[in-house]
């Protein structure tokens, strides 16, 4: 029978290179392997250096050994033909524009991924499947999907027959399928869940946390992968010594609180790319060899980047209007962090400042060593923060529609909107709120907002154009005229004030690697498409040329110049370089340290 | 007695999962729901949701071929098309089906006032 491997972590952990290392390994040892990844920004194809796509493409140079990359667009658009497709003859134009529209929303994304990484847990045809998932947040959600949806299906079934999830009817067909692919994923013996972290206290926590949330839905984590350690035998100068006993005490630490066996990764002095490079980490993986250290020194590629400095207080501080402050980037490179420290600069300048966190796994209570909750708290002079927690929001907004309609209307009606408001589709719409409040109200001068990885940043960021659709699909009466304008008005407001450049700031986190410049890429011409502009780009975790004495990190540090330029080149915009710090940022001391490198 | 309504496209039926209340849809629920209690049997679809019964349903589908999307809602009493383009009040349906409104649910219903 299949055997199915899933990859989870944090983005930029390596999960990408541990997966294919893993698929090559067991197509080294007869079985018939195919590596799947459902990452929009996938790199599969970099890696492996072929072109892969969306169909299954076997791998040259190794046997046995097939890829293919979920392309999201087109799974989307097979999902929607999939259900559309049999209206076209009977239904007029506009209906089937309208079906398409219903069709468009967040959660058709979402499912049809799913379908179509379920599908692949239906044949026979491979002895081992790879998964090289998304980062843990979203890999989360998808894995919460199939139990959501198979209760969602039944209630709805039972009530109204409503959805927020496309089509019942067609949700109805697969139920069966969602199911099975439920008892799959918690089948231990054919389904594992591997972890991969770095050796750094946020991932660890990041681990932990996300195996737990897992373990809550009945899935039991398989085994760990810590990558990225320093090889002591490198580590000659005290800022990377540092690092090295930094990263032991993590090791250290993560033995005693994970139980789970784990496996040991080295840094290397250069990128995984092709099949040699994946045989090598292959070795280590799997027979414990440590690969050599005499590096040698790269001779090509220059060791200085040729970038300006950009103006980042005419970025950051505001005019006479509240002025929103954007990150965004994948998982892991460094968001919370420098949102922390922008935020205090920006304070520091006498700004009345709020720090507000959308990501779902909080990061901002670790770095400000302080509990954000979910209202706002007071972290230095001028520095508030806050976290917008889904699940409390969402009590809040169906408190606030009841709240509206107790007294109005019977309790038999109340009790029939409380079932109504228990959709996923109103909880986005509720951390939405949440969130748009903070740009929307006066109380602060700036709002720097920590959002999560870029597709859910996109997500809540669509909504309001999404939104704006929605109203317009109200049935138009005298009745609820005023309220659809009112509605209108305000999400016309929110659209024009997030394409404002004056008064709203996208800024791109990433650090100068390949996985990361891509996903980055892509958001910026996801907002663009959104009619928003992105204004900066932050080259994060630039190893520091003083401290490159030897060739191993020579050679790290040339390959982060050469893609420096590529980001100069490729974005066109300001960038903005950070160096790799010495240490973590954790508490608020740390970080007050940390804004001078801004 | 029975009743069924073939709703345009929408996030549900209740008007409530959308970013903003519309009282049509509030108040067409508040009348479904004092019919229910009246042992009428009403069924509702929405065009978003349960496109499939659209096709099901002959007369439902050539109007809809006919006409296009702007003719939802439409509202069947007793398998006859009772109205297109709005939604009935209850007293309407009431007097469709041949049944007394009912008086104590005045209250229920403050925003229809009209």
């Amino acid at each position: 029978m299949t055997r199915y491997q899933f990859f989870s972590g944090k983005g930029g952990v390596g999960k990408t290179t541990m997966a294919c290392a893993t698929a090559i390994h067991n197509a080294m040892e007869g079985k018939k392997t195919l590596i799947v990844t459902t990452d929009p920004a996938s790199n599969l194809a970099d890696v492996f250096e072929q072109e892969i796509g969306h169909v299954i493409t076997r791998i040259k140079g190794i046997e046995n050994l097939w890829a293919m990359e979920i392309d999201p667009d087109e799974a989307t658009r097979e999902y929607k033909e999939r259900i559309i497709g049999p209206f076209r003859e009977i239904m007029p134009q506009d209906v089937i524009a309208s079906l398409e529209e219903n069709l468009s929303g967040p959660c058709t994304t979402e499912m049809a991924s799913f379908d179509r990484f379920i599908d692949f847990m239906e044949g026979s045809e491979y002895d081992v499947i790879v998964f090289d998932t998304a980062p843990t947040g979203h890999t989360i959600r998808l894995l919460e999907l199939p139990v959501d949806w198979s209760k969602h299906i039944e209630e709805s079934a039972k009530g109204s027959g409503q959805t927020c999830l496309g089509p019942v009817q067609s949700i109805q067909d697969s139920k069966e399928k969602y199911d099975r692919a439920t008892a799959l994923l918690k089948d231990q013996t054919r389904t594992a869940f591997i972890f991969v972290m770095r050796p750094e206290e946020l991932s660890l926590y990041e681990t932990l946390r996300a195996s737990k949330e897992l373990e809550t839905i009945g899935i039991k984590s398989g085994e760990i992968i810590i990558n990225g350690i320093l090889p002591e035998e490198v580590c000659d100068v005290s800022f990377f010594k540092k690092k090295f006993y930094a990263q032991q005490n993590v090791i250290r630490q993560s033995e005693k609180t994970i139980p789970q066996p784990k496996r040991y990764m080295f840094l290397r002095d250069n990128e995984v790319k092709g099949i040699d490079a994946l045989k090598d980490i292959v070795r280590e993986l799997f027979m414990g060899k440590k690969p050599s250290y005499v590096s040698e020194l790269l001779l090509t590629g220059q060791f200085v980047p040729t970038i300006e400095r950009p103006d980042i207080d005419a970025l950051f501080l505001p005019g006479n209007q509240t002025k929103a402050i954007f990150f965004t980037g994948k998982g892991g490179v460094g968001k919370t962090s420098l949102s922390c420290i922008t935020a205090l600069y920006i304070s520091q300048k006498g700004v009345k400042t709020l720090l507000v966190t959308t990501d779902p796994a909080a990061h901002i209570g670790e770095v400000l060593d302080v509990k954000v909750g979910s209202r706002p708290e007071k972290i230095a002079d001028n520095l508030f923060a806050v976290m917008v927690n889904q699940q409390e929001a969402f009590q809040e907004y169906k408190e606030k529609v009841l709240g509206e309609a107790r007294g109005r209307y019977s309790e038999e009606m109340l009790a029939t909107m409380e079932e109504e408001l228990n959709s996923p589709c109103t909880e986005e719409m509720a951390a939405f709120d949440k969130f748009i409040q903070y740009i929307e109200g006066k109380d602060y001068e700036v709002v720097v907002f920590d959002t999560a990885p870029t597709g859910h940043t996109l997500r809540l960021l669509d909504l309001p154009f999404d939104y704006a659709k929605q109203v317009e699909m109200m049935v138009s009466t005298a009745d609820s005229s005023v309220i659809k304008e009112t509605a209108q008005n305000r999400f016309r407001d929110i659209i024009s004030t997030l394409r404002d450049r004056t008064r709203t700031v996208f800024s791109l986190v990433l650090y100068p690697e390949s996985t990361p410049i891509m996903e980055s890429y892509r958001a910026m011409l996801d907002l663009k498409e959104a009619g928003i502009e992105t204004q900066l780009v932050l080259a994060n975790m630039v190893l520091p040329e003083e401290v490159c004495t030897n060739n191993f990190f020579r050679n790290r540090r040339k390959m982060q110049v050469k893609y420096l330029e590529e980001i100069k080149i490729k974005f066109g915009l300001p960038v903005l370089q950070i160096p790799l710090m010495q240490e973590e940022i954790k508490g608020l001391n740390r970080l007050k340290a940390a804004v001078n490198i801004l | 007695m029975k009743i069924a309504i073939y709703d345009p496209p929408l996030c549900c039926s209740s008007g409530l999962c959308g970013p903003a209340l519309d009282p049509v849809l509030v108040k067409m629920n508040d009348a479904v729901m004092a019919l229910k209690k009246q042992g009428v049997e009403v069924e509702r679809y929405n065009l978003a949701q349960q496109p499939k019964s659209f096709m099901d349903n002959k007369s439902i589908a050539e109007l809809l071929h006919k006409n296009g999307k702007k003719i939802l809602p439409i509202t069947i009493v007793n398998s006859d098309v009772f109205r297109t383009g709005e939604y009935p009040s209850y007293e309407d349906l009431c007097k469709a089906l041949g049944i007394e409104p009912r008086e104590f649910r005045k209250p229920i219903n403050l925003l229809g006032t009209r």
